[in-house]
């Protein structure tokens, strides 16, 4: 991109090329795009240039709001054709154009190392996403049939037992009475288990610990979730 | 497109949200909106002209005194030119006066968007959205200038957006 060297006749022919088309250097507005182009035209293009110097004497005009135009000034070479090969880093010994090349190298660095930044900023999050999954995974539903040793036996004092049995990575859920004949009625119960953490036989043993309610134990369903 | 539809356009683009009722007279159904206290409005720079002042965008008419001079006359343009003569000939001669006009300017006026930029992109659409890419190419000005305005923020609206190809295919017809 660019258009050449600015202040030769052949770089004010590429400007006047492309401005033929066009009223700004980019978009539809006057930007700093067009503030950058007008700072290195040396002055107005040659009346045969005629869309060069349309465009100069337009830009010419917004003099004092220069400051406050739309956009990032950039380097010289970033508008223009994008054909045009970019001669603004060599050429002249003066003190503009090593301006020019500084401008040109800083951006340039600036870019890359912000896009570097935010694309080390995703792999991180992406990574550390990655790291909590499995914690995640691994959970299931049971389903838990508690049978008391009589229709006698106080049902929600069962219940209470039952619930007193706290551990790492188990929750318990609803419940409710299930009669299975000569009044006699089954607590069932649902519970949320982390695999890694809880297994039924460690529920089993816990259950049936409570000898003076819990006859017996058994697991009416197993599911993962 | 019909007068109505026009200042309907014209209407959304300055902001208004009015929509004001038109009715046509005479032959060429020349648009007339009655307003609430006053005599009724005829003509269509007319009545765009007053829209322009009810949306309090007067600067749409031209900030110094050449400068409302330049608006009136390309209105009146429009109004005679453009809707008058429709004839290929005669949009041929138009396209070519308006080219070499467009050559220093960005707008009609020179430096400033107005409502002659807005009324002329009006009527001059459906004759530029038949151009062949070799027309387009001759009357590159025009080009440079209507691709501008229909880029304008809220001018275009439902009309068809023409396409302007940015690599020039025929240089040598100048």
């Amino acid at each position: 991109m660019g258009f050449g060297d600015l202040k030769s006749p052949t770089g004010l022919q590429v400007l006047n090329d492309y401005l033929a088309d066009k009223s700004y250097i980019k978009g539809y507005v006057p930007s700093q795009a067009d503030v950058a182009v007008f700072e290195a035209v040396s002055g107005p293009p040659p009346a045969d240039l005629c869309h060069a110097l349309r465009w100069y004497n337009h830009i010419k005009s917004y003099e004092k709001e220069k400051a406050g135009l739309p956009g990032v000034k950039k380097a010289l070479s970033k508008y223009g054709p994008a054909d045009v090969e970019d001669t603004t880093g060599s050429g002249a010994t003066d003190s503009k154009d090593d301006d020019d090349i500084d401008l040109f190298g800083s951006d340039y660095e600036e870019e890359s190392e912000e896009a570097k930044r935010l694309r080390e900023e995703h792999l991180a999050q992406y990574e550390s996403k990655k790291a909590k999954k499995p914690a995640l995974v691994a959970k299931s539903s049971i389903l838990l049939d508690v049978k008391p040793w009589d229709d006698e036996t106080d049902m929600a004092k069962l219940e209470e037992c039952v619930r007193s049995i706290q551990a790492d990575g188990l929750v318990w859920g609803s419940s409710k009475l299930v009669p299975v004949g000569y009044g006699i009625k089954k607590l069932q119960i649902q519970c949320v288990v982390e695999d890694d953490k809880v297994g039924t036989d460690m529920l089993e043993e816990q259950i049936t610990a409570f000898e003076d309610y819990v006859q017996s134990m058994d697991v009416a369903a197993f599911n993962k979730i | 497109m019909a007068a109505a539809a026009e200042l309907s356009l014209l209407e959304k683009s300055l902001g208004l949200s009015k929509g004001n009722k038109y009715s046509a007279q005479g032959e060429r159904q020349i648009p007339v909106l009655q307003t609430n206290n006053g005599p009724s409005l005829t003509g269509l720079t007319t009545i765009a002209a007053h829209l322009v002042k009810q949306a309090n965008k007067e600067y749409l008419l031209g900030s110094t005194a050449e400068e409302k001079a330049i608006v009136q006359q390309w209105l009146e343009y429009r109004v005679t030119q453009v809707d008058g003569h429709s004839s290929k000939n005669d949009i041929r001669t138009l396209l070519k006066d308006l080219n070499s006009y467009l050559e220093d300017k960005v707008y009609l006026t020179g430096y400033n968007f107005t409502l002659a930029d807005i009324l002329l992109y009006y009527g001059l659409h459906r004759f530029i959205v038949d151009l062949t890419v070799q027309e387009k190419e001759k009357y590159l000005n025009v080009s440079r200038w209507f691709c501008h305005i229909q880029h304008y923020p809220g001018i275009r609206q439902h009309l068809s957006s023409v396409v302007f190809i940015k690599n020039r295919l025929y240089t040598n017809s100048h």
